[in-house]
């Protein structure tokens, strides 16, 4: 639950008087123009950096600094390349003090979620940046958190991969469904998602709607040619579009 | 792509393409460009120069006997203990600062301006100084040795803390590693490259500190082996010792290059 955050960096004001409200294995998808402050909203939540206004709660307590429970899927995929798939995805259990039994356990039944398994002994720089990303998905879900922060998960790999990679997160999803706030840029990949979309507006930002994404669950490829799926993500591209060509034409000073 | 253009060149006048091909593959160019610069010296020598003179017949003459001789082998290896034994404590102490310098803002703004004005001293200057500290022994030879690779390991290991890509931290941080764990597992290996770097630079700075110190300070060691047989007019063994440093050079740095390749196969790409 966020309510009344703000942030600003010296001057710049990113964002003002956000409150959200995210339910128990709510998917909440934020989406806004670039450099709207949703990124800087997603690591606020994750305790990565402070509010300047505001304050952020998780499961009742007051976010300061990174919690037991919330972990988070980088755009960077933020794998350590010295580390071997395997021992990536053990980094967050070797850290959370899991005994060696049990990382022993739970890193092959990741991998094996994520569809990497084979692949343990290879390092990042060997596998292709889809592959990175599973590996950084199973490194966040291996831990077995209760809240998932997606950080434009998908964002750094190719079109195709991309949506490999979104049903693939779906189909996971509904096998442990948990509390995800999830960044993109990608309307598509918003709607897909989330079961309410928040669409970030304005300089600093503010919640402009929030919109109720009502499409049955589960979702797969199907999703994709409902009616429905369009009418939604014709609402949030005309609720985005007009800003997103002001910013992109914006000059920087 | 070199044997690409000889494919696509016309084959020359005179010459068939098979022994074009050949005299243009590297290993035969290495070792034909080596036996004409051998040639060169003998010529030289023996034209201009007297009798002792060092040329390759003549070391080669000498050369087992000198590998053999019981006063070489010793040189030889106080020579190399030393430069391990200065290495392992520069190593020790420079990974320490350099870690210190590149995590703690404090340290770095304190140290940084001595530090880098160090590793830029040369460090034989403080030979004669050392010797006053500790005597004209070994154990002013190990200062310098450690003296001169102590800040190429520390600026190297600092550079390397330094450049720890922000999103490691940030993961680290975001899976609550504690300030302890994030350095050895995450600042540490991470500059591990720069640590190679430095090594590689320290070891070559070691060798030279070694052989300059034994010069100076005429303890038993490969300098003062070179100096001794060339005052004494037996150039030729005098050159075997320079040989032997050679191969102490190139097999660091040949150490190096195998552990980079066996235990940090990611370092090189990036």
């Amino acid at each position: 639950m966020v309510s009344g955050a703000g942030r600003r960096f010296g001057a710049l004001e990113v964002f003002r008087e956000i409150s959200l409200e995210v339910g128990e294995r709510e998917v909440l998808v934020i989406i806004g123009p670039s450099g709207c402050g949703k990124t800087t909203l997603l690591r606020c939540i994750d305790g990565l950096i402070p509010l300047t206004a505001g304050e952020i709660r998780v499961e009742g307590d007051r976010v300061v600094t990174p919690r037991e429970g919330v972990t988070m899927v980088f755009q960077h995929f933020g794998l350590f390349p010295w580390k071997t798939v395997y021992q990536n995805v053990a980094y967050g259990l070797k850290l959370a003090g899991c005994s060696s039994s049990e990382i022993a356990e739970k890193v092959p039944k990741y991998i094996n979620l994520v569809g990497l398994s084979g692949f343990e002994d290879y390092y990042p720089y060997q596998v292709s940046g889809g592959m990175q990303q599973r590996c950084g998905l199973a490194r966040a879900l291996s831990v077995e958190p209760r809240v998932l922060l997606m950080d434009e998960p998908f964002g750094a790999v190719d079109a195709q991969t991309r949506e490999i990679l979104q049903f693939e997160l779906l189909r996971i999803w509904d096998m442990r469904p948990t509390t995800m706030v999830f960044v993109t840029h990608a309307i598509d990949e918003a709607v897909l998602m989330g079961d309410r979309v928040m669409v970030l507006k304005g300089r600093p930002s503010s919640v402009h709607e929030i919109i109720d994404v009502d499409l049955p669950r589960p979702r797969d490829r199907a999703t994709l040619s409902m009616p429905r799926f369009a009418a939604l993500r014709e609402r949030v591209w005309s609720t985005l579009m007009d800003d997103a060509r002001r910013a992109e034409f914006e000059v920087k000073r | 792509m070199s044997t690409n253009q000889v494919m696509l060149e016309q084959p020359a006048a005179g010459f068939a393409p098979g022994a074009k091909r050949l005299l243009a593959s590297p290993p035969v160019l290495k070792v034909a460009a080596g036996i004409v610069l051998l040639c060169a010296w003998e010529g030289v020598v023996r034209v201009f120069a007297p009798a002792y003179v060092a040329k390759p017949t003549g070391i080669a003459r000498v050369f087992f006997s000198v590998v053999s001789n019981e006063q070489f082998l010793a040189a030889a290896g106080a020579t190399l203990w030393a430069v391990i034994q200065g290495l392992v404590i520069a190593i020790m102490l420079g990974m320490a600062v350099g870690l210190a310098m590149g995590r703690v803002t404090v340290v770095e703004r304190g140290l940084r301006y001595y530090v880098n004005s160090l590793f830029a001293t040369p460090m034989i200057a403080i030979l004669p100084l050392v010797t006053l500290w500790f005597g004209y022994n070994a154990d002013a030879r190990l200062a310098v040795i450690v003296f001169a690779a102590f800040f190429s390991i520390a600026v190297n290991t600092c550079d390397g803390a330094r450049s720890v890509p922000l999103e490691y931290l940030e993961v680290a941080r975001s899976f609550r590693a504690r300030p302890l764990s994030t350095l050895l597992d995450i600042v540490l290996p991470s500059s591990l490259p720069y640590l190679i770097a430095g090594m590689r630079l320290a070891a070559g700075r070691a060798l030279v500190a070694s052989v300059v110190a034994e010069f100076f300070i005429s303890i038993p060691g490969l300098g003062y082996y070179i100096l001794f047989n060339s005052r004494t007019f037996k150039h030729n063994e005098a050159f075997v010792a320079v040989i032997a440093l050679v191969i102490v050079g190139v097999s660091f740095e040949a150490v190096l290059n195998w552990v980079t390749r066996r235990y940090l196969p990611w370092a090189r790409r990036d």
